[in-house]
């Protein structure tokens, strides 16, 4: 099986605005030396904290953002160090679904033309036919679960979760191989998440894609990856098969990060939350 | 201590403009009880906190009643003057965004010394001077786990990460031994590793003090950890009502077994379809007439169409459903 993706000592370092006049503030080091392959058809999490460095990560991998060294592979071809004219075949291939999706969605835009969007950004296959636009839109609002009257609408006449299937049939409009995911449920409600939840690994099973799921929540990560990498202060912690991990943790922060997580089943069986920070049995 | 309940409301109900917000509350919490209200976004369990508080916008007409033990007077239709001595001293509150809740501007040794100097004329504490204030100040940062309080007595918000603020807004909230402690998704806007600590706090902190604590979350979970008692709230209503052990184990309530089922990632099989409740939580005033879930309910009948009554004489545990979960039909 070839990788899907493969990211080899990737490190980047941002610097922050200098405070002193006469020093240079020291460099932040968002991701410090990550390798790892995603297989084609995987589905692949990575968890963490806040500035854990998993969503740079992310930016990195969509090549919306630029290692300080290492290299990432799309689909066998090198995105760093490129400048975005060469950049087209990943902007087809992979596509991102964002954390909010009406920080993401153009409000001033007709959710048929967001959703259209990427296929005339890129020159589609429809080759500028109005029509066979027209249809390739409502097919994948149909996709996602919207009726074909949303596509006359504005992103604020929908609900949280609707938008978020907004975002979801625009990232399928180029046929992706690739679908990043930056945290897609944490804006929403319990009851719609599940909802989300299930679209994406439907899509996912259903088109053959490869799913790369960044998400500060476990039990997310848990329900849809097959493996999952733990990122803490820029650094993979560790990584495996999903079930291994969970069951299994070899990382002391790992180990913290499963305990601190609120579980139903825990809690029923009587642990509360002395527990949670390591007091309890 | 009176064995009464610390916080009884009765027949709540909150209209801002035409639209109804709050329907007919009537729940208790006694002294040392930790109780969880559950609900989605829209469905009305911040409004019912800010409520107990008297905190609601200009406008709101409020109708039942609020009553707090060592209070004299109901929270509905009290004054500002009034609501000025019980907050922060009788029943206090912490509110999901720490940084939105301390002053920049101030130390927050000094927020913190303010709220008690604000209600020393209460006589539960004999100490007025400036040195047994700082003292207690530091008392308090430290019982909240904050590395080096005295030093940390004299930073800003600003200098705080996020967990670290949050502990002190709960310092705050603690700092006169109020006798209900109610928590608006404190812990929300926290990493899990520091909302496993800020959560053992607050449990902690109002155990130590036999407080009463309202815990207001979307999140069930932390709720089964952090609660004895739950109240289910959908569309303005409590919908549902019981020890946490029975209601997130036999839910009754449509709505209740519909979160249940849509919240629980831990024992569906990876890859497969969870369970969802249909649809979306509707805008506020757009909730059906009857009962208020009826609409994305899928065993909802005709019969639904008038509210349904609560199951038991006692509101703190019974639901409101006319086809509950568990009973062969």
């Amino acid at each position: 099986m070839s990788a899907s993706i493969v990211v080899r000592d990737v490190v980047r370092h941002y610097r922050r605005p200098r405070t002193s006049l006469l020093r240079k503030s020291p460099p932040v080091e968002a991701v410090k030396g990550v390798s790892f392959e995603v297989g084609r058809g995987e589905r692949f999490g990575i968890v963490g904290e806040s500035g854990s460095g998993k969503s740079t990560l992310l930016r990195l991998i969509a090549a919306l953002d630029r290692p300080t060294s290492g290299e990432i592979l799309i689909e066998g071809m090198d995105v760093t160090g490129r400048r975005e004219r060469d950049l087209r075949f990943v902007r087809s291939q992979l596509q991102v679904v964002f954390q909010d999706p009406m920080g993401s969605l153009d409000p001033r835009m007709r959710v048929r033309d967001i959703v259209a969007e990427p296929l005339v950004a890129q020159g589609d296959e429809t080759g500028g036919d109005r029509d066979a636009r027209e249809a390739r839109v409502l097919e994948l609002l149909q996709a996602v679960g919207l009726s074909g009257q949303a596509a006359d609408r504005f992103p604020h006449q929908f609900s949280g979760g609707q938008r978020q299937r907004i975002s979801i049939a625009r990232a399928l409009a180029p046929r992706p191989t690739i679908l990043l995911a930056d945290e897609p449920v944490s804006a929403l409600d319990v009851s719609v998440r599940a909802q989300v939840l299930n679209l994406i690994t439907e899509l996912v099973d259903q088109l053959g894609l490869t799913l790369v799921l960044v998400s500060h929540d476990l039990s997310v990560v848990r329900h849809t990856c097959d493996r999952v990498a733990v990122m803490c202060a820029g650094e993979i912690v560790e990584i495996g098969r999903t079930e291994q991990v969970y069951a299994a943790p070899q990382h002391p922060y790992t180990t913290q990060l499963l305990r601190a997580a609120p579980s139903m089943r825990r809690a029923l069986r009587g642990g509360g939350t002395a527990e949670l920070v390591g007091g309890g049995s | 201590m009176s064995a009464g309940p610390v916080l009884d409301v009765r027949g709540l109900s909150v209209r801002i403009g035409r639209h109804g917000l709050l329907h007919d509350l009537t729940f208790s919490i006694r002294s040392g009880e930790r109780v969880g209200l559950i609900g989605e976004s829209g469905s009305g369990k911040s409004l019912t906190s800010l409520a107990l508080l008297g905190l609601l916008p200009e406008g709101a007409r409020v109708t039942g009643s609020v009553r707090l033990a060592g209070v004299a007077h109901d929270v509905v239709g009290a004054g500002e003057r009034a609501m000025a001595k019980v907050r922060g001293n009788d029943v206090s509150m912490v509110f999901q965004e720490p940084m939105t809740a301390l002053n920049p501007t101030m130390r927050v040794g000094a927020q913190v010394a303010e709220t008690i100097l604000i209600h020393g004329g209460r006589g539960r504490r004999p100490e007025a001077g400036r040195g047994a204030v700082r003292e207690r100040v530091v008392t308090l940062l430290d019982q909240v786990g904050l590395p080096t309080p005295a030093e940390l007595a004299r930073a800003y918000p600003h200098q705080l990460s996020g967990g670290q603020r949050q502990r002190v807004v709960v310092a705050i909230a603690l700092a006169n031994d109020p006798e209900l402690l109610v928590c608006d998704e404190p812990t929300t806007a926290l990493d899990v590793t520091v909302q496993a600590k800020v959560l053992d706090l607050i449990v902690r902190g109002v155990e130590a003090r036999r407080a009463a604590l309202l815990l207001v979350t979307h999140d069930l979970p932390v709720v089964a950890t952090a609660c004895e008692r739950v109240l289910v709230m959908y569309g303005g209503r409590i919908v549902e009502a019981g020890a946490v052990a029975e209601v997130f184990t036999r839910p009754r309530h449509r709505y209740t077994e519909g979160l249940l089922g849509a919240s629980d990632l831990e024992s569906a099989p990876r890859g497969k379809p969870l369970s969802t409740i249909p649809g979306s939580v509707p805008p506020a005033g757009a909730f059906p007439e009857g009962c208020v879930f009826r609409t994305r309910c899928a065993h909802a009948t005709t019969e639904c169409a008038v509210q349904p009554p609560w199951s038991s004489a006692d509101p703190g545990h019974g639901h409101a459903c006319v086809h509950p979960a568990g009973v062969a039909p």
